[in-house]
């Protein structure tokens, strides 16, 4: 213990006895911004909101592609596959090569994404011969594939192949067919890789060169970059993925939004009416929670007369704030009713507060915390609702894109080209991921009552 | 304790508390809620515990019974010793030979204290079976008897009953039941009567005397209720901002009191008592704040006759006599104000 | 308690009474009649069923018809599928649906406060951290996308290991449900974790917790009696609409792994507007969905004194 001189017994001056305050007082929001930016997962998806937000709204400027042009070229193409096309001439239509040198089933020139030309020899005991194709080689399984042509007669013995051609690989394969026409197990197969083309009339139209450019037969140019690739139709990825945020956006933001309005002046309404009017209110919030969501949802596109095949944003949006009210209002009913019982409101009006005064200085900022919280969970349930709804058809259907209907597209395609289910998915995940624990965070942060113990 | 104080029993104390330091973690920073505390109490004596909420009590005995979840919570210095034999820092689960054997503890809300999907009977019994290897039907039959024990009527059937179909009051004896159900040489109360009302408070507080003479228990009674203080109390620590800061029989603290803020205590409660005609005067300010605690005595901020080096350095122990000690620079030689003249006002030698 | 069943029971009947009116009511003011669909019908099946069903009449007449048939567990036929009784196809097609919804709802409970346990119990340390992080992207992931990605690994998982372990697709044998089943109760299981843990975490803090702790009560019993106990009952109250949801909802799952279960007819007779199919279907929805409410609110009061002894 130091010495203490004489002048330590003095008496104390007041200011020294004031209480320092140590922490500044935070106000409610305050308080409530600081827990959040402190849970990291929270913030890093408030980033990914926003940075969807831009995408969707931002995006189109930034990417100016539009995203019902079809690539015929580039059709199913994941990102990263060489746009390379070299300059052919125009189609001209070919009757079998004379003279053609070698034997048996052969190509007539090199096979390329305007046409395959193949000639063959008859095959012993044929009456006939069908052309087929397949992605994958025949094997032991005589999986020849899709039947292109078929000729009843040994007169002909070449074809030309100019069906959805892709740059890639294909098996041909022409088999014997007997005297009732019927195939045979005789055939012979050939391995052919396209090589991907383009006519000059094609490259000006699409914009792809310039005349100035000065191209000739045989250079080869670079076709439109996919950097997400493209989907089954041609069409770039990257460019459907901004046109459908707007519309799975549009329903997943834009209907929690309202129904949640709704659900917030019911409930408010409800719990703050009390007696009679609250329990008919809340009984009759009860039957429409029991209506069964996808009839009405049906029924509504039906009332709109939109048929199916057509897409029904409208009908959807009206479904879901028709029908998915209840959770919200009962909600909010439940918390006015515990806001009404609490001291300060007792107190505020012992002071001489009015009603209103009530409702707008206490009531609502203590419920702004819930039906936040509320809202940033029920969109990533109404992007699932629309990606479903859109997947069986109910929803919106193509050409216009939405990121369920585009991964319904996708599934069909999964194993041979993935890209296209992937991208859909990858957003709609993130996307939900980063709803869902944004209002993990919002409920942390804005009440106690209801934080999650972590 | 220190050389200075004498014990009154030349036995060694039933439970000695030294030096207890805690702190917990908050995202607001580190709160040292508990800064040196002694504490003693002796076999079958009641020591009550008093201060103003926030002031370290209910964390201090919760300490001792190893309640205090330790990643938010740290001990970071001190011992309690429980017949000589060290309790702290004892892993929780070894924590259960003291725990409801020989310490019993009651909380301040019964209505949150009991399990609501339990009957009330199967909690009593259940510290029998646990510790006592009471078969289920022996324990329950026990536990009816405590109840009975407890003054609740009709306790066969109320044991079958549960916590939401109980008062307060008899929630409360139901906790007492069950936390001397194995015969505890303690009884901890934290604010047992807090949350009751006025009548049912003396019921409940007989009550604990009267099974306190059965048994022979000590009760560490925790409160900031001085009327209770008076009743129970065999010994009083009266506990400020995180340390004791005054120590002594009851009838030293009440009538000799030896700090100001025992002093306070006094003067803020309403009496009866015609003669004296005085307003109540509630001690100004508020308690500090624990995240950046005074360097100096904790009561600096409030205290009527403080001084430059209560700012500055905390006050160390000073012996009246017998084992009556205060915190207080007042007592020191050079302090100006004799205490005297502030504390023995009403002194009663 | 027995009380407390029969005034649920009553209740269940009129909200079922709701959905049917509703749901009639709704069909009906839908432009054009069900018959306006260019399907081949002959004019004698077009007049039995104008008959049938009083299309003819007016609308209360239609609707007290329609109640009456109702009553009678009468749901017409078919529309579209003609001489095929509704009542036939949802008695051949719901037990399939409801065999699956019950094995996902039990995959998904079991799974869910498992797991929802084991997060609290080793709070922020791996398992807690592995857990969420899986059931974080059970909740992000769509089901579709979770179906078609299960059936794919199913597929390569029997190439490598060289015969069929599971089936890939089809119905018929126990194999056949556990994958679909597993699939359909993922997300619902995600959410039941999440419950169960804040649950969970919530009860661990919780006064009585602390008493049976200063009790001196051994970390397994605390956990089985008290804290397991209070801390599932939050789950139960949500398993009534889960059960119901996953049953109706197992759409997706019963298309990828080709399963004969209602819900795709359900959802075809959508689409092609089988009006007598989705207005059956859609009763029958309901009354399955408030009976399951029902059953779930009697657990919950057999686990819970409060609830049956306040009422």
């Amino acid at each position: 213990m130091s010495e203490l001189s004489a002048s330590s017994f003095a008496p104390i001056e007041a200011h020294q006895q004031t209480q320092v305050i140590s922490r500044p007082s935070l106000s409610y929001w305050q308080d409530a911004w600081i827990r959040l930016k402190a849970n990291k997962r929270a913030l890093v998806s408030l980033y990914i909101v926003i940075g969807l937000l831009l995408f969707t709204i931002a995006g189109p400027l930034v990417w100016q592609v539009d995203p019902a042009i079809q690539d015929i070229e580039q059709i199913s193409q994941p990102p990263g596959t060489d746009r390379g096309a070299t300059i052919v001439p125009d189609y001209e239509p070919w009757f079998g090569t004379q003279g053609l040198p070698g034997s048996g089933l052969r190509l007539a020139e090199p096979a390329n994404s305007q046409t395959v030309r193949m000639q063959w020899d008859a095959l012993p005991g044929a009456n006939g011969h069908r052309v087929y194709r397949n992605l994958f080689p025949v094997g032991s399984e005589l999986a020849y594939g899709i039947p292109l042509a078929e000729f009843l007669n040994n007169d002909t013995l070449y074809f030309e192949d100019r069906l959805d051609l892709q740059p890639g690989r294909f098996y041909y394969s022409v088999v014997a067919l007997d005297a009732r026409g019927q195939i045979t197990d005789q055939y012979q197969s050939l391995t052919v890789d396209l090589e991907r083309v383009t006519t000059l009339q094609e490259a000006l139209e699409r914009g792809l060169i310039d005349t100035a450019d000065n191209i000739q037969i045989g250079d080869e140019i670079e076709l439109a970059w996919h950097p997400l690739g493209t989907d089954y139709l041609g069409r770039d990825l990257l460019a459907r993925l901004m046109a459908g945020a707007r519309v799975s956006l549009f329903i997943g933001i834009g209907a929690p939004f309202l129904f949640v309005l709704f659900g917030v002046v019911y409930g408010s309404a409800a719990g703050f009416m009390g007696g009679r009017a609250d329990q008919l209110m809340m009984r009759f919030a009860d039957f429409v929670v029991a209506l069964p969501f996808l009839l009405f949802m049906i029924l509504f596109k039906i009332a709109f007369g939109i048929g199916p095949g057509e897409s029904g944003v409208f009908p959807m949006l009206v479904a879901m704030v028709v029908l998915l009210w209840p959770a919200t209002a009962r909600l909010v009913r439940g918390q006015i009713l515990q806001i009404r019982e609490q001291g300060y409101i007792s107190a505020s009006q012992l002071l001489g507060a009015n009603t209103s005064y009530l409702i707008m200085r206490h009531m609502i900022p203590n419920t702004l915390g819930v039906v936040l919280v509320t809202v940033t969970f029920a969109i990533p349930s109404a992007i699932f609702t629309e990606a479903f709804l859109s997947f069986i058809g109910m929803g919106v259907a193509p050409p216009t894109p939405s990121w369920g209907s585009m991964s319904n597209e996708g599934i069909k395609t999964m194993l041979t080209t993935p890209h296209e289910l992937f991208f859909p998915a990858l957003f709609i995940s993130f996307t939900v991921l980063a709803f869902n624990l944004l209002g993990d965070g919002l409920r942390d942060a804005l009440d106690a009552r209801m934080r999650n113990v972590e | 304790m220190s050389a200075d104080g004498k014990k009154l029993n030349a036995d060694a104390p039933l439970l000695e508390v030294e030096n207890l330091h805690v702190e917990f973690d908050t995202y607001g920073g580190t709160v040292e809620a508990v800064r040196g505390v002694d504490i003693t109490v002796e076999q079958g004596q009641t020591l009550a515990i008093v201060g103003e909420s926030g002031c370290g009590k209910s964390v201090t005995v919760q300490s001792i019974m190893g309640l205090i979840p330790m990643p938010p919570g740290r001990i970071t210095a001190g011992s309690a010793r429980l017949r000589g034999h060290e309790v702290l820092g004892r892993n929780r689960i070894d924590g259960k030979e003291i725990r409801g054997r020989e310490i019993g503890m009651i909380f301040q809300d019964p209505m949150t204290s009991l399990n609501p999907t339990m009957s009330i009977g199967a909690q009593i019994a259940e510290p029998l079976q646990v510790h006592r290897g009471y078969s289920a039907t022996d324990a329950f039959a026990e536990a009816v008897r405590l109840l009975e024990m407890s003054k609740i009527p009709e306790a066969a059937k109320r044991a079958r009953q549960y916590p939401f179909e109980f008062s307060g009051g008899m929630l409360q004896r139901a906790m007492i039941a069950m936390a001397i159900s194995c015969k505890p040489s303690i009884l901890i109360a934290d604010e047992p009567t807090t949350a009751l009302d006025v009548t049912i408070q003396a019921q409940i507080l007989d009550l604990m005397q009267a099974l306190q003479k059965e048994t022979g228990m000590a009760i560490i009674l925790i409160t900031h209720d001085l009327g209770v203080v008076a009743r129970m109390a065999d010994e009083v620590a009266v506990m400020y901002a995180g340390r004791v800061v005054e120590h002594g029989s009851a009838d030293d603290v009440f009538y000799r009191s030896a700090h100001p803020y025992t002093v306070g205590l006094k003067e803020a409660m309403p009496t009866n008592d015609p003669a004296l005609q005085h307003e109540l005067k509630p001690i100004e300010g508020s308690p500090p704040d624990l995240f950046a605690p005074p360097r100096g005595c904790g009561y600096c901020a409030r205290c009527p006759h403080a001084m430059q080096v209560c700012d500055v350095q905390p006050p160390s122990d000073h012996f009246l006599h017998d084992h009556h000690f205060s915190r207080c620079w007042l007592h020191h030689e050079q302090a100006p104000i004799k205490p005297e003249t502030i504390y023995f006002k009403d002194a009663k030698a | 308690m027995l009380s407390y069943v029969l005034k649920r029971l009553a209740q269940g009947i009129l909200t079922v009474w709701f959905i049917a009116t509703a749901t009639f009511f709704a069909m009906h003011n839908v432009p054009g009649d069900p018959l306006t669909n260019d399907r081949a019908m002959t004019d004698t099946t077009r007049a039995n069923l104008e008959a049938k069903y009083g299309l003819d009449q007016p609308i209360t007449t239609q609707y007290l018809i329609f109640l009456r048939n109702l009553s009678r567990g009468d749901f017409g036929i078919s529309f579209v599928q003609e001489n095929r009784e509704v009542n036939d196809i949802i008695r051949e097609h719901f037990p399939v649906s409801a065999m699956l919804g019950v094995l996902a709802v039990i995959f998904a409970a079991t799974g869910g406060v498992l797991f929802g346990a084991l997060t609290a119990l080793y709070r922020n340390r791996f398992p807690d951290y592995l857990i969420m992080f899986l059931v974080i992207m059970g909740i992000s992931v769509p089901s579709f996308v979770v179906a078609a990605l299960s059936q794919l690994s199913l597929v390569t998982f029997n190439n490598l290991i060289g015969f069929t372990v599971l089936p890939v697709a089809g119905w018929g044998t126990i194999l056949h449900m556990l994958v679909p089943a597993l699939v359909l109760g993922l997300s619902t299981m995600a959410y039941l974790t999440r419950l169960m843990r804040s649950s969970m975490l919530e009860v661990t803090s919780s006064d009585y917790v602390r008493t049976a702790k200063s009790k001196g009560v051994p970390a397994t019993r605390i956990f089985t009696r008290h804290q397991l106990r209070n801390a599932i009952l939050p789950v139960v109250t949500v398993l009534g609409p889960a059960i119901a949801a996953i049953t109706t909802g197992g759409f997706v799952v019963e298309l990828v792994f080709a399963i004969p279960g209602l819900g795709r007819y359900f959802v075809e007779a959508v689409q092609q507007l089988d009006y007598t199919v989705i207005m059956g279907t859609t009763v029958f929805y309901g009354a399955f969905l408030v009976f399951m409410v029902i059953i779930v609110d009697v657990v919950y009061g057999l686990i819970d004194p409060r609830v049956r002894l306040e009422t």
